[in-house]
């Protein structure tokens, strides 16, 4: 046998390896996605896939359908969990995503199943890979319709991501296990997934050069507060409009995307440190994370 | 480096198979020699009762199409003297779903143009439509007709069309049936 057919061997097994962890989700009109079978009783999928907030229909591997439940959604990063009795189903074996490097051969499977693959072309480089999934995988595959919500495996079989082509057509994207489960582990511990919450609106501002020396940060922008919302965590941090929000936490902010990247679910009921500026003279503000309430 | 030479290797005998179907220097498509003295190739490249083709090592032959099956969207055609051995086809149904293929045609006029992926899924691309071999890898006009082939260079398909980003060719096995009811 030639390493070729060596290769092609080990990509058909790690195929048949996935795909007994792989649901079909029909959660949206016309085109439907794939979810993975993560934990026991736990399908995860591409949030953009899933239009209802209730029951969805889902297809075991091996084409029965199930009642699924969505248990929780993250939008922030993309990933629905559903709850479904799938007993006899294998769940995901989940290898560790911060072990992929540029260059890895991988795999994206798709409900039926179907698979591409490719390699990982960059890890969290570039503006719009920024998001609260951390650094995500760019992929140089092709995601065919369906194939959104559906894991990336590597050439063993193992899950080291969910893909999604949801936050933009150009990009071919997977959310590293890591994230994934972190949104998992949040859903069991609190029974549900938070929507983190500071309770400001902002907008980008232009940090000049001279302020960026004297305050000893290499960063051209941030955001400037201009509504606090009566009664929100940030009103109780003392945030007041005109505040300039350099950084939360350990994330940098240059726009208010960073910002909601920042505000993941697990940060709920955190206290973290907001450096601002107020009148061009730096400040730290603890602010405690709140959950946005919800719409009754 | 292993896997290099042996893509290599393999391109080079997936050329030696493949033929330029053209009629009047206008390149139709490919073609697959297969059966001995044979090409079978898409009904669509072939719309005369005979075609020119070009070998890869540069002959130019007439070949005489002697079946033709609109609704398959196959072709055979005879092509006596070639003196190149026909290719080698996979037993039938032994590649899967993420097996290492690889095709080779003239996508655009470029001559002997090898592009590599993996099965993508085998079967209907709508409920109830044909079966193919989907293939995750690019094709483009003038690879019609040319072969999709498994790692071990045996092929296994005949490539028909694209469907956006997906190639879509017609397993060996419908091959054969179409072949052995024309006699041949």
């Amino acid at each position: 046998m030639n390493g070729l057919q060596s290769l092609s061997n080990d990509l058909t097994a790690a195929v048949e390896r996935g795909a007994r962890s792989l649901f079909g989700v029909n959660g949206r009109a016309r085109l439907g996605s794939t979810g993975v079978h993560w934990r026991q009783g736990l399908v995860v999928t591409a949030d953009h896939t899933v239009h209802v907030d209730e029951e969805v229909t889902i297809t075991r591997p091996d084409g029965r359908a199930l009642t699924a439940r969505v248990a929780g959604r993250d939008p922030t990063i993309d990933i629905a969990v559903l709850k479904v009795d799938a007993p006899g189903v294998e769940v995901a074996d989940v290898a560790d995503s911060d072990a992929v490097r540029v260059g890895h051969i991988v795999l994206a499977l798709g409900s039926g199943p179907r698979a591409s693959w490719g390699v990982v072309s960059s890890i969290g480089e570039g503006r719009r890979a920024r998001s609260a999934a951390g650094d995500l995988f760019h992929l140089d595959l092709t995601l065919y319709p369906g194939f959104s919500g559906g894991p990336l495996v590597d050439v063993q079989g193992r899950v080291v991501g969910i893909n999604t082509s949801g936050s933009s057509r150009h990009w071919q994207l997977a959310i590293p296990a890591a994230a994934v489960n972190r949104v998992v582990d949040e859903l069991l511990r609190r029974g549900r997934i938070p929507r983190a919450y500071l309770g400001v609106s902002t907008q980008p501002v232009r940090l000049p050069e001279a302020l960026q020396q004297k305050l000893n940060i290499d960063q051209p922008s941030a955001v400037i507060v201009v509504e606090v919302q009566s009664g929100s965590p940030a009103a109780a941090a003392g945030l007041s409009i005109g505040d300039v929000i350099v950084s939360l936490g350990a994330t940098r902010i240059t726009d208010p995307t960073d910002l909601k990247s920042a505000l993941r679910p697990d940060k709920v009921g955190e206290s973290i440190t907001a450096s601002v500026l107020r009148g061009g003279e730096p400040r730290d503000l603890q602010v405690t994370v709140g959950e946005r309430p919800r719409r009754s | 480096m292993d896997m290099l030479v042996v893509i290599v290797d393999l391109a080079e005998d997936l050329r030696r198979v493949t033929v330029e179907v053209t009629d009047a220097e206008e390149l139709l498509g490919s073609g697959i020699l297969w059966p001995p003295g044979c090409v079978v190739t898409n009904a669509h490249v072939v719309r005369r009762p005979e075609v020119t083709l070009r070998l890869s090592d540069g002959r130019c032959l007439r070949a005489r199409v002697v079946a033709r099956d609109s609704d398959a969207d196959l072709a055979l055609l005879t092509v006596p003297g070639t003196g190149v051995p026909a290719a080698t086809l996979a037993e039938p149904d032994t590649i899967r779903i993420g097996s290492f293929v690889a095709a080779v045609g003239h996508p655009l006029g470029v001559r002997g143009a090898l592009s590599t992926g993996i099965v993508c899924a085998i079967g209907p691309i709508d409920r109830g439509g044909r079966h193919w071999i989907q293939a995750d890898l690019h094709l483009a006009p003038g690879n019609s007709g040319g072969p999709l082939a498994d790692a071990a260079g045996r092929v296994v398909g005949l490539n028909s069309r694209a469907a956006g980003p997906l190639a879509l060719a017609v397993p060996m096995d419908q091959v054969m049936r179409f072949v052995r009811a024309a006699q041949v």
